[in-house]
């Protein structure tokens, strides 16, 4: 409010400028986002949905239905987003700041547990460490002869180890985008003043990427918070809850008013956190960091410590990635479950449909519902990616330049709202929101463009937030002489910011590629017959017992995803001086 | 401008009592009837709770293969959820609904005019009363306590439900969660609904009579207790099926699951067992229903499928019925022989639920079972 009294008289101008824009893409915000969630909360108001809400917050159940939820989701949120935050630093660091062996490789690797599935690392967790508490067929540390206790088994623990190694790369991969900015001019002008590298990285190092640290940390505790799929696998047997699960619980007995409420809770209470967040960003002035001048700074020289610090890397990347592709590829091949590595079979590739093999399903290769949906998935992830850069482009954008005022703060607010909303009450809310026919407009039911603005809707949050860590550091000096040069808005943009910005831009637009690719929560409610997706396709053969074709299409999923990367990698080479050797 | 109108008028009102004619003929045709119209059609959607539709799907194509079925494997209650989402936004994707979870079905779908019966007048004299109204059930399907025949080959380890609460079965009785699945409410349920018998086998088993302890009834006593002793939950059928059947275990657990799961065991490497004997009951047993939409899209072709998943003439209902005809299932129609494998109907202990009675208290148990959690 300070600041904006004192620029009030220079910022006339810029305000006015700004004002229409912001107007423009605060509308748009609210139209994808504010008011479908608007619904749900009328929903829960209405005189017989009312009493949900005291259900949930004083009745006799509310302990079960809320309390005891909340205080696991929240150490969840919290201990997961500060170990992604030093884990995905730390790898971020080695990356682009320091000459540590394979520094591609490794660049490479940090992005991929972000591509699997999360569940599909709590099944290889499971695979691995599951003990003789359910039964069955014991683990693998287990049928090695050791005795693996509960709480290493289930609940807690594991939940954060899977969520923490899950999460880690997207927080990699945004520090890593704003740690490339770094002004080079500032690091030699330390290392000329004979600072020494511990004094570079605390001293000007982290608090220029400040932003990136608290985006990378909000979106990890969001992601965390409303992740279902790990806890639901891990912390059901020892009846462990959290708010998602319990309002996936909810609307999956048809409770669905305390499914919203918890819901609706589950949206503050993250807001909250997520306010604390954006109030230590804005707090600074500016995070202008690449300028219209600068080079490359010289690598940070780890001696010694190169290869142990490597070897650090790569048990942690081994970790998160190796391990649940080597479990789902094998179980893709294996007919029995129980023993992952013997008669293997291609059948559940290649093979024809016979009567006598699994309820008559073809392999993935012929069977139609699986390439009509590796169709759809892929249109809807191309489609969705350019939708959603072009949106957060726009928030971002606007977000970052036009800082001061409520209109801004709200643009910001509002884009981070669908990570706070498990995706499945995400797609409750679009499908009472779309789904009936609006005025003159059509019901998108079932239509392909429902999926497309749903999933930009949701994913807007990686859009904005990778967009403003990258363009916040966009000097404002260079956009500030095209102006005087009488340079236009989109000129502007086109000319000086989208260049600039790419690489944060290109990181985003495959973070949403991937992540509705390999989207389940989402679309599950969403998606009808008539256009199906990989990924609920796969959850429906999980879910059938037919974990072959479910693995195997995972595996798709995941190919899809790596290649994706790996091309974006590709284009993105010659603006990457710092992967060079 | 007014003789137009009442034209207009009376056209569409032709129209529409032609449609409801139509409509009303349509219930009485028989498959042959109905074939042509279903032809025409061409093709009809299903949404089916099973994965077993896959195969009706090839076989109806077979059948009859000017139309294409298209089948949908969705679970209950989630049906549940797409269907009323699908009736918000004026949508009809499916044309017939295969589906269990009947005390939700009956209140959300069949009063909220989602759905509509419909007996195919082949098979109606040979489908008892109770399986006709207010839908029209296919076969009755099950959730009832099951156990590891390898491990045990003299029979059931359990022959009281309440020995689940002792000692020896601390942790070692699996269910899918009831608050993620509705059959699992449903047998909750039928538990608290059995509280006179649950007090009795209380009495028979302990010798003493039960003791509620803040508990409304036996039933919940029964439930209170079965958490208390650390009962297990998981989140799909396929986890309890494999924690208690998989081969190769010295001391398995008990737990919940369908009876026709045992088709499985060979398949998976699973030595799957009901343990029938339990008193009272080993659980439940419900109807799997089989209804069209309110105004499906295929109107022929949709009777003519539910007349298909009905079974033929043949002496176990041929193709249509195949999928179904397995140890564990129990086909409604009295005319197909039980199967030689399963314990048949009138041996078989497990209770047989009243879904408009279920309705009733379900909420009440689901809360219940929320605050054990």
């Amino acid at each position: 409010m300070a600041n904006a009294a004192m620029s009030a008289q220079g910022g006339r101008v810029f305000f006015k400028q700004g004002a229409v824009l912001k107007a423009v893409v605060l509308v748009l915000l609210i139209a994808l986002i504010v008011l479908p969630l608007l619904r749900t909360v009328l929903f829960t108001l209405e005189p017989e949905n009312l009493r949900a809400w005291s259900d949930v917050l004083t009745g006799r159940l509310s302990k079960n239905l809320f309390y005891k939820p909340l205080t696991n989701t929240l150490i969840i949120g919290v201990v997961v987003a500060t170990f992604c935050i030093l884990i995905g630093g730390f790898l971020a660091w080695l990356v682009v700041m320091t000459n540590v062996p394979y520094r591609k490789l490794i660049g490479v690797m940090a992005t991929l547990p972000f591509m699997i599935p999360s569940f599909a690392a709590a099944l290889a967790w499971g695979t691995l460490f599951r003990n003789d508490r359910l039964g069955g067929q014991a683990g693998f540390l287990q049928g090695a002869g050791l005795d693996v206790p509960d709480w290493l088994a289930w609940g807690m623990v594991p939940t954060l180890i899977v969520l923490t190694l899950h999460y880690f790369s997207l927080a990699f991969t945004i520090i890593a985008a704003a740690l490339a900015t770094v002004n080079s001019d500032l690091v030699e002008a330390a290392q000329i003043a004979g600072a020494k590298g511990r004094r570079i990285l605390m001293g000007i190092i982290l608090p220029v990427t400040t932003p990136a640290l608290v985006a990378a940390g909000s979106l990890c505790f969001a992601g965390a918070v409303s992740n279902f799929a790990t806890p639901a696998l891990l912390g059901l047997p020892v009846r462990m809850q959290t708010l998602s699960t319990r309002l996936f619980g909810m609307i999956e007995v048809g409770q669905v008013s305390r499914g919203y409420v918890i819901g609706i809770l589950l949206v503050l209470i993250s807001a909250a956190f997520l306010w604390a967040g954006n109030r230590i960003v804005s707090g600074r002035r500016s995070y202008a960091t690449i300028t219209g001048k600068g080079g490359r700074a010289k690598r940070f020289d780890l001696r010694s410590a190169r290869w142990p610090l490597f070897a650090v890397a790569m048990v942690i990347l081994m970790a998160s990635t190796g391990v649940p592709v080597i479990v789902l590829t094998a179980s893709s091949f294996a007919p029995s479950s129980a023993d992952l590595f013997a008669n293997w079979t291609t059948h559940f590739w290649i093979g024809e449909s016979r009567p006598d093999f699994a309820q008559g399903t073809a392999g993935i290769v012929h069977n139609p519902d699986i390439l009509r949906a590796l169709w759809v998935t892929l249109s809807l992830g191309l489609a969705v990616a350019f939708a959603g850069m072009v949106v957060g482009l726009l928030a971002a954008y606007t977000a970052a330049r036009y800082r001061e005022g409520w209109m801004s703060a709200a643009i910001t607010q509002v884009s981070f709202l669908p990570l706070l909303v498990p995706g499945i009450a995400f797609g409750a809310a679009y499908i009472a929101y779309l789904g009936a026919p609006i005025g003159p407009l059509p019901a998108l039911y079932g239509t392909f463009a429902l999926l497309v603005i749903a999933g930009t809707a949701y994913l807007l949050p990686f859009s904005v937030q990778t967009g403003r860590a990258v363009i916040q550091q966009v000097g404002g000096e260079l956009e500030e002489s095209a102006r005087i040069t009488g340079a236009g808005f989109v000129r502007r943009l086109a000319a000086i910011t989208v260049p600039l910005a790419i690489r944060g831009l290109a990181a985003g637009g495959i973070l949403i590629f991937v992540k509705i690719v390999r989207d389940l929560s989402l679309v599950v409610l969403l998606f009808t017959p008539t256009m199906p997706v990989l990924s609920v396709v796969a959850y429906r053969y999980a879910s059938e017992g037919f974990t072959q074709f479910a693995n195997a299409i995972t595996v798709v999923i995941l190919l899809i995803s790596i290649t994706a990367s790996l091309i974006a990698q590709r284009l993105q080479t010659k603006s990457q001086p710092w992967l060079e050797t | 401008m007014k003789i137009l109108a009442a034209t207009r008028l009376g056209a569409i009102g032709i129209v529409l009592s032609s449609a409801s004619f139509a409509q009303g003929n349509l219930d009485e045709m028989t498959a042959d009837a109905l074939l042509p119209l279903a032809e025409a059609e061409g093709e009809v959607v299903v949404y089916s709770f099973t994965s077993r539709i896959g195969r009706v799907e090839s076989a109806f194509e077979e059948a009859y293969p000017g139309i294409d079925l298209q089948g949908f494997d969705i679970s209950s209650t989630e049906q549940i959820a797409r269907l009323t989402a699908e009736a918000q936004a004026g949508v009809t994707n499916a044309d017939v609904i295969y589906i269990s979870d009947t005390p939700v079905v009956l209140t959300a779908l069949l009063e909220a005019g989602i759905i509509s019966p419909y007996v195919p007048p082949r098979v109606a004299d040979r489908v008892p009363a109770e399986f006709q109204s207010p839908l029209l059930a296919q076969r009755l399907s099950t959730k009832v306590l099951m156990y590891n025949e390898e491990a045990n080959p003299d029979g059931a380890p359990v022959s009281n439900l309440w020995e689940l609460t002792e000692d020896d079965w601390r942790g070692r009785v699996i269910m899918v969660d009831p608050l993620q699945r509705g059959d699992y409410l449903d047998l909750m349920t039928e538990i608290v609904l059995r509280s006179d018998e649950m007090a009795e086998a209380h009495e028979a088993y302990f010798g003493t009579a039960v003791e509620l302890d803040g508990a409304a009834n036996a039933g919940e006593r029964f439930i209170m207790d079965l958490f208390d002793n650390d009962v297990i939950l998981v989140g799909s059928t396929d986890d309890v099926n494999a924690a208690v059947g998989v081969l190769g275990q010295d001391n398995p657990p008990v737990g919940f699951t369908s009876y026709s799961d045992r088709r499985d065991n060979e398949d998976e490497g699973w030595a799957l067992q009901v343990a029938n004997d339990v008193s009272p009951a080993p659980g439940i047993i419900f109807p799997a229903i089989v209804a069209l939409a309110a105004e499906p899209n295929n109107p022929a072709a949709a009777r003519l499928a539910i007349d298909f998943l009905m079974g033929d003439e043949s002496e176990t209902g041929g193709p249509g019925l195949a999928p179904f005809y397995v140890a564990g299932d129990y086909v409604t129609r009295t005319d197909i022989p039980p199967h030689p494998d399963a314990v048949p109907l009138d041996d078989f202990t497990a209770w047989r639920i009243d879904p408009a009675q279920t309705a009733t208290i379900r909420a009440d148990v689901g809360d219940l079972v929320l605050t054990l959690q």
